[in-house]
């Protein structure tokens, strides 16, 4: 490797090298990591560390003193049937979403794979929200799907009649509104890294099967797809590990509620932690999904992401 | 691009069917996509009384941009919009610097190895409500909380992962040898990378910056736990609208556009990095 000789040959600058310039000329390769590392373990290790011990008493805002109370903080949340439920509520809401936007992103990347006039438009406007704060996209979609007043409960009512649903609370609409919210913000984000797939496939290898006589469906599946599946894998994952983490459209659509129903795990905590004060189950509950999610972490990232990829 | 996919011979029905079908997917597709955002750029233009009418008013007859007032000073939006402008600004500065550094030194020495380099994109996963917690009775100790400061140290270690990923694999995919003739003409290390290095890699430190913006601009959760009454940004100010009324549609909109009208339009300008953008270089796009 080329690099090899900028870590070895340190050749002495024209003028008299001072000892320091000399020191920091060899130590370069840490020195240029160390700020961003210090700040890192400053403010993520460090409060990890600080929190280890939070989630062993009791830290709570409504009652002085911190006394040890061993496993406490964590039976509770385990044991507390809200906290379950997020758990589920979070893994049906992203893997249904996230479902939705591969199959979308992946219709999207093949429809526009051919080039054809205004391609460069619709591609700018189909990344657009990508760029869209997510608790914008709530309120967007809070706007939408209005009772009464609303467009879409407009449009509904001319279809079908005027109905009683509620769609941001009543269920299971409202779960279909938080899904229409977070596939709206995310299937571009599908679509752009699966048209980087597509259009890297080499034309060759499809010009072959067509000699072959091959029908397209049978390229579709055993051409496109297997030439494409490493970025589907980093798509997915990206997108899965994010979507773990909803919080900030149920903060703006549906509050989490009616009720607790519409909590998700991240929101859970905040409303223990933030809103109950009840600090020491919080952040015993935020290690226990800092441990699932880093188990996902370590499934999906280590497999899957190089610099760049083959 | 793909130009070999054009001279595919097919037969001329099942060409224009495919069209059909090509057309009709995505004309369906940039309604829903569009059609939201034309919602909320009308609500925001239009009079209090047509918000309660029957059918809805697609097209306000006297459009008025008192809403925008409103959303500007009376929900203290200007100041949300300065802090927002301020701390993005700051934290992207910050991440970019110490990014480009640690992507540099990733990408020509290998330091610390894949553990190092990993253990900086596992922070791009790590859920923010694990770290939120501790984070906010931290500063507490430092009276931090409610300050633009500790905004920016937070923001700066979240965007850290991606542009000092971005970088890398900016670094790694630009040939070493003119770093090494300038060591070879008698710079240091630090010369090399200074006067030869950074000017080549500024394209990709200008997307890897955009990106980073982006984050801070659109950062919901931390600005929530973190900011109230001085320090809070732009997306702070929706959680007034919780439950709101239909008094407040306008300004809710004008906000909303008002948020979404910079990072798109810096998001445009870099398309061509998006998709390294939004996977932190793990892809060439």
């Amino acid at each position: 490797m080329a690099s090899v000789d900028l870590i070895n040959g340190v050749v002495p600058p024209r003028r008299k090298a001072s000892p320091l310039s000399v020191w920091t000329d060899r130590h370069i390769d840490w020195l240029l990591v160390a700020p961003a590392v210090i700040l890192i373990l400053a403010l993520t290790i460090y409060p990890l560390a600080y929190s280890v011990w939070v989630a062993f008493v009791n830290f709570d805002f409504q009652i002085p003193g911190h006394a040890f109370v061993g496993l406490q903080n964590f039976e509770y949340v385990v044991e507390d049937p809200i906290a379950r439920r997020s758990l589920m509520t979070t893994a049906v809401l992203s893997v249904s979403s996230v479902a939705l936007e591969f199959l979308l992103g992946l219709g999207l990347a093949l429809a526009m794979t051919k080039l054809f006039r205004g391609r460069g438009v619709i591609m700018l406007i189909l990344i657009i929200p990508l760029f869209v704060s997510p608790v914008v996209v709530g309120q967007i979609w809070s706007l939408i799907l209005q009772k009464a007043y609303g467009p879409f409960d407009y449009l509904i009512s001319l279809l079908f009649g005027p109905t009683q649903i509620s769609w941001v609370t009543g269920s299971p609409w409202k779960y279909f509104a938080l899904i229409t919210a977070d596939v709206w913000q995310w299937t571009p984000f599908m679509f752009v890294i699966l048209l980087a797939g597509l259009t890297s496939v080499s034309p060759e290898l499809y010009e072959a099967a067509e000699l072959d006589g091959v029908s397209r469906w049978q390229i579709f599946w055993n051409i496109t797809l297997p030439q494409i599946a490493p970025m589907i894998l980093i798509a997915v994952a990206f997108r899965l590990l994010d979507a773990v983490k909803l919080f900030d459209i149920i903060f703006i659509m549906t509050g989490g509620g009616p009720g607790t129903s519409t909590y998700t795990a991240s929101f859970y905590l905040y409303q223990t932690g933030f809103q109950n004060f009840h600090l020491g189950q919080a952040t015993a509950g935020s290690w226990l999904f800092l441990i699932l999610s880093a188990a996902l972490i370590m499934f999906l990232v280590r497999r899957l992401l190089r610099p760049e990829p083959v | 691009m793909q130009s070999g996919r054009r001279h595919r011979r097919r037969r001329k029905g099942a060409l224009s069917f495919d069209n059909l079908v090509r057309i009709l997917f995505l004309g369906l597709f940039l309604v829903f996509l569009l059609a939201p955002l034309y919602w909320t750029v009308v609500t925001s233009i239009k009079p209090v009384d047509d918000f309660m009418n029957i059918p809805p008013v697609w097209f306000p007859d006297h459009p008025t941009l008192v809403h925008y007032v409103a959303a500007m000073f009376t929900y203290r939006g200007l100041v949300g919009l300065i802090n927002s402008a301020i701390v993005s600004t700051a934290a992207t500065a910050l991440s970019v610097v110490l990014g480009t550094m640690m992507g540099y030194s990733f990408a020509r020495f290998n330091t610390g190895g894949q553990h190092l380099s990993f253990w900086v994109l596992s922070q791009r996963f790590m859920p923010p409500v694990a770290v939120v917690l501790p984070v906010f009775l931290l500063y507490r100790n430092y009276g931090l909380n409610d300050t633009r400061i500790g905004l920016i140290l937070i923001y700066t270690v979240m965007t850290l992962p991606l542009s000092a990923w971005m970088m890398f694999a900016y670094f790694r995919q630009m040939p070493a040898e003119l770093e090494e003739a300038a060591l070879v003409d008698g710079y240091g290390r630090w010369g090399a990378l200074w006067r030869v290095a950074l000017p080549l890699a500024l394209p990709g430190i200008i997307a890897a910056a955009v990106f980073a913006f982006i984050f801070c601009w659109s950062e919901f959760f931390f600005a929530l736990v973190l900011t109230s009454r001085k320090a809070f940004t732009l997306p702070t100010i929706f959680r007034g609208f919780l439950g709101f009324q239909s008094s407040s549609y306008g300004e809710a909109s004008a906000l909303a556009i008002v948020s979404l009208v910079p990072s798109m339009i810096l998001g445009m300008l870099v398309q061509r990095h998006l998709v390294r953008g939004l996977t932190l270089g793990a892809v060439r796009g």
